[in-house]
């Protein structure tokens, strides 16, 4: 019994051995090394979030490479990072520990990593030419009079429309709420639905309606969204018709509800636009959400990826020195990375006048409308904070009052709030 | 006799219906496969059509070669990083439970109980929370991007302890005692009897350790911060970016990334089976 | 045996350890007494994962104790006291409160489900003698799975709210419109996707450890039971289920845990990109992984942690009380 079972053990083991080996000889070539680094006296450790689009990290790592053959003392060794909804949680652990990177992505700018000293002021970076970027963005990244981030891409969100549908049920793109909720019902035919905002029939529209009916959902020091209880009751009605999409396989900010005829209208991002225009030709339009009702405004939702400095990095000036030459000075590269692989604008507003693929059709159309329409996030806003507001938002759609359930969530934002200004 | 006929029959019957039974379950277990393999095969507006199609118009393996030719995914070598993890940390994991389940049921000394808490303890304070200071923990002693700071926190699983236990509390006695009566310490009986009659339970668990290791998550996104040191599970996780979601593609890694796991349980099966045989010669 | 435990009976000079220097004992060396030998036999087999859990767990447990009652965004450091206010904040926050009964509610009803699937499978693949390889790794393939890449398959393959879900696909041979699984709430449907989602992904994994339980019983007690003439009903409740307690308590014990700590189905299949708010049902986990992981307030965020443990080990004391943590023989 024992030398059967000795045996057998030793083959399990040896089979252990074996698959080690095997995989111990192939990992062991690193091929990270950058050939740039040597010779240089600085290298800076730059992080990005993955990209989906083909090209994006051969392209960044030129970037870096150009820089340093442009100064030779600095290299750049660039991280590719993890997906959208994994990579703040990496960086935000990174930033606690002794392997922060000296400059990284950010998809949502935080107030509170400026107030809490984990990112360096950047106005010296932006010198004079801060008045050709967006003014929306400026207003963004600035906690308490300084500017501590630099947008590299915006991407405009706004609401996408079939032509040919809409003239059959004889709908014009809406302009009001009413029009919005009214154009929804009669584009629900048959297996198609009228509008698509989300799986969860939520997605971003609670922001959308509040903005819409003109407030904010921070001022200044106090959470005030509770009083666009009338706009965003419009939920209530939007599922009360059945007019909203729910449960495709793909979410809001993949155009392929859109493309496969699901939807008649769908919230995307003009990221998806070269999507859209190969699926549908020019049987398209984009206008932004519309106002609440006539004294609201048309909105549309700014986002887009931002660049900021570890305040704790020993490289504070070599990094400067790389923003300012990459993105506030190189409009060639700004004008690559903006639409050579994905589709975005560069937040620079003389920068995207130059870039041909904007200044025609309906991306012509959406770059006016991140310019008039677009609107942030504001920088205080925590995910507790959006999880509660959708929460409220989700229970509205149900059947719940809208002020109640808002004033209610709006009073714990504003203990987050409190909290996070001390 | 008319009795034992009877007897007969119905255990026929009766082994016909475990066998309908198992089947139409595996079915049911195997259909989410099935789907999952059809999609690797399709084109991404297939994926997200709205009408039904039973298989791919065309059968191209494109969607598995796009996966490799990728630079900017390396997931190739993200396999051989999972692998090289996963082979490491079951052996030594389920080696090491067994030895503290072994001690825990079999060896009572003052203070046992007080051990098997601690260990089930780590099992109750839910490990999310924790995951930060254990990262502090680990970078400081150099582990970021390093292959030891991927595998070492997974080599002690308090789960397998608590399994191990129990299977050794059910363990036959008289054979430790023959064991000990020819004069084998303590350690002598676990290495010479405990060990090797325990095939069953370590192929069992060694499986299990390989698919934890496989598919963990949360700490090699955070540990191994350069793509050279990323596991499977995070290339496929890159596979899905906020704006272009890659369905096709996604599907078809996770195919790939299953491959693995399904040699492995055959390579486990054997063992498994061995110690049927075991088992046997025992009593 | 702990009577035997005292005489030196172990100073054989038959010993055939091959291990052993010399054959004649050392003239002055003292042998271990008995007790002494069984502490180190214990140390020696305890200590590697003792050190281990300390090292890369109790430190991380102690630090995170000591962050629940300091104020901590965005840092782990200590020294910014505010004493219980962590765990009163959570307390007073409505929907954590929700989300612990429902974890409560949702750990009764899917505990039961598990353990009753996985033992059901094991029993009836132990039974049979052909095809015994391909139904396990049938059952077992599923783990294999990981959560994210499973909640895709369920999301977008099989309970997708367009028609081409096969959820739908088969629905319509019924003449049922297509339903959102996910988003109907009223019947909550969503509940099918999760348990289903669950089970698949749980059950073989289970599965394994009671065969692996199975097969540590004696085939001579079933030899027995058949001649006496039992049935498979009575032989499973006088010989198998019996025989399978210490087994049965053990996987119990980690169902409870696995169930109260919720989180990656839920997640998985809720998450919409990044964020959270309009899923029907939270788990606890789900809650404090935002605010720890992702608002990187460390300090509620522990104190969440403990919360939970706490409800964790109440539980399982009861579970204790009623079954008795496998206590062993002696």
């Amino acid at each position: 019994m024992p030398v059967s079972s000795a045996l057998s053990r030793r083959g399990f083991l040896g089979t252990s051995l074996l698959f080690v080996a095997g995989a111990a000889v192939a990992c062991s070539s690193n091929p990270q090394e950058t050939a740039s680094a040597k010779g240089a006296k600085v290298t800076l450790t730059q992080w990005y979030h993955q990209y989906g689009e083909e090209g994006t990290q051969a392209a960044v790592k030129r970037y870096a490479e150009e820089f340093t053959k442009a100064n030779p003392d600095i290299a750049v060794n660039v991280v590719w990072g993890a997906d959208v909804s994994q990579y703040e949680t990496k960086l935000n652990a990174a930033l606690l520990g002794a392997d922060a990177p000296d400059i990284f992505e950010l998809g949502d700018f935080r107030a509170e990593m400026a107030r809490k000293g984990q990112l360096e002021p950047l106005d010296d970076v932006y010198g004079a030419a801060k008045d050709g970027f967006n003014k929306a963005d400026l207003d963004y990244l600035t906690v308490d009079g300084k500017l501590y981030g630099i947008k590299t891409i915006d991407d405009v969100m706004v609401l996408y429309y079939r032509k040919s549908l809409l003239k059959k049920a004889g709908v014009t793109p809406p302009t009001t709420f009413a029009e919005l909720a009214d154009a929804a019902k009669k584009l629900t035919t048959g297996g198609a639905k009228g509008l698509f905002i989300g799986n969860d029939g939520i997605g971003d529209s609670p922001y959308l309606l509040a903005w819409s009916q003109g407030v904010d959902l921070i001022d200044g020091k106090r959470v005030v969204y509770a009083d666009a209880a009338k706009a965003i009751g419009g939920l209530r009605d939007l599922h009360a018709d059945k007019s909203v999409l729910l449960g495709f396989t793909t979410d809001w900010y993949d155009p392929g509800a859109f493309n496969q005829g699901a939807a008649a209208m769908q919230w995307c991002g003009l990221w998806a636009l070269p999507a859209v225009e190969k699926a549908l030709g020019d049987d398209f339009g984009v206008v932004p959400w519309p106002s609440y009702d006539a004294s609201g405004k048309a909105v549309a939702r700014l986002g887009g990826w931002t660049q900021a400095i570890h305040s704790k990095s020993k490289h504070v000036a070599e990094a400067k020195k790389y923003l300012e030459w990459l993105w506030v000075k190189q409009a060639d590269i700004q004008i690559d990375w903006a639409v050579k692989y994905g589709f975005h604008v560069p937040p620079q507003s003389e920068v995207a006048a130059k870039t041909p693929e904007l200044s025609k059709g309906a991306a012509k159309d959406a770059v006016a409308i991140a310019n008039k329409n677009g609107i942030s996030f504001p920088a205080e806003w925590t995910q507790a904070m959006q999880a509660e507001f959708i929460a409220a938002a989700a229970d509205i759609a149900k059947g719940a009052g809208a002020e109640k359930t808002l004033e209610k969530a709006q009073s714990k934002a504003q203990s987050d709030l409190d909290k996070q200004l001390g | 006799m008319n009795n034992a006929v009877n007897r007969h029959r119905g255990s026929v019957l009766g082994s016909a219906a475990t066998y309908l039974a198992l089947c139409l379950m595996s079915v049911v277990f195997l259909i989410p496969f099935y789907m999952l393999l059809r999609n690797a095969f399709m084109t991404t507006p297939e994926v997200t059509a709205t009408d039904w199609h039973w298989l791919p118009s065309s059968l191209s393996w494109s969607n598995f070669t796009s996966l490799f030719d990728n630079p900017e995914r390396p997931f190739g070598r993200s396999i051989l990083n999972s692998l090289l993890i996963a082979v490491i940390s079951a052996p030594v994991s389920t080696l090491l439970a067994s030895m503290a389940g072994y001690a825990l049921a079999r060896i009572a000394v003052p203070g046992r109980a007080v051990v098997l808490s601690l260990i089930v303890g780590t099992l109750m304070i839910p490990q999310a929370v924790t995951f930060l200071p254990t990262f502090v923990v680990v970078g400081s002693m150099g582990g970021v991007n390093t292959m030891w700071g991927l595998i070492a926190p997974g080599l002690f699983n308090a789960f397998a302890v608590v399994l191990f236990r129990s299977f050794y509390l059910s363990f036959p006695a008289e054979i430790e005692e023959a064991g000990r009566i020819d004069g084998l310490s303590y350690l002598g009986v676990y290495g010479r009897i405990i060990l090797p009659n325990s095939v069953t339970m370590i192929a069992s668990l060694g499986a299990l350790s390989f698919i934890e290791a496989w598919n963990s998550f949360l700490w090699p996104l955070m540990i191994g911060q350069d793509p050279s040191s990323w596991t499977v599970q995070i290339a496929l996780s890159s596979f899905l970016t906020s704006q272009t979601v890659n369905l096709p593609e996604l599907f078809a890694g996770t195919a790939v990334a299953i491959l693995p796991l399904v040699v492995m349980f055959l390579v486990a099966q054997r063992h498994i089976v061995q110690g049927i045989a075991m088992s046997g010669l025992k009593s | 045996m702990t009577a035997t435990g005292t005489t030196p009976a172990r100073k054989s000079p038959l010993h055939h350890d091959a291990a052993r220097p010399a054959p004649a004992p050392a003239p002055r060396r003292r042998r271990l007494t008995e007790r002494q030998s069984k502490a180190l036999a214990f140390a020696v087999l305890t200590a590697p994962i003792l050190l281990g859990l300390g090292l890369f767990r109790y430190v991380a447990i102690g630090w995170s104790f000591l962050l629940s009652f300091s104020e901590a965004r965005r840092t782990i450091s200590l020294g910014n006291w505010v004493g219980l206010d962590n765990y009163r904040e959570l307390l007073s926050d409505e929907r954590f409160r929700d989300s612990l009964t429902m974890i409560v509610l949702f750990t009764a009803l899917i505990v039961p489900l598990t353990f009753a699937a996985s033992l059901g499978l094991a029993v009836l693949v132990n039974r049979i003698r052909r095809g015994r390889a391909f139904f396990r790794t049938a059952f077992l393939l599923p783990a294999a799975v990981s959560y994210v890449a499973a909640a895709m398959i369920w999301k977008m393959a099989l309970f997708s709210g367009v028609p081409s879900g096969l959820a739908n696909t088969l629905g319509a041979l019924f003449g049922a419109d297509p339903t959102p699984w996910i988003q109907t709430q009223s019947p909550p449907l969503y509940w099918i996707v999760l348990v289903t989602l669950r089970l698949w992904l749980q059950v073989g994994l289970y599965m394994i450890l009671f065969i692996a339980g199975l097969q540590s019983i004696p085939p001579h007690l079933y030899e027995a039971a058949a001649l006496d003439g039992a049935g498979p009903w009575r032989t499973f409740r006088s010989i198998t289920f019996p025989m399978l307690r210490n087994t049965s308590v053990a996987i119990l014990l980690l169902m409870l845990i696995a169930a109260l700590q919720a989180f990656d189905e839920f997640y998985a299949i809720f998450s919409t990109g990044a964020s959270l708010g309009s899923e029907p049902v939270r788990t606890p986990l789900m809650h404090l992984y935002g605010v720890a992981l992702q608002d990187q307030d460390y300090g509620v965020g522990s104190a969440g942690a403990f919360l939970l443990t706490l409800l964790i080990v109440l539980v399982t004391l009861l579970q204790g009380r009623i079954l008795g943590f496998s206590r062993d023989k002696d």
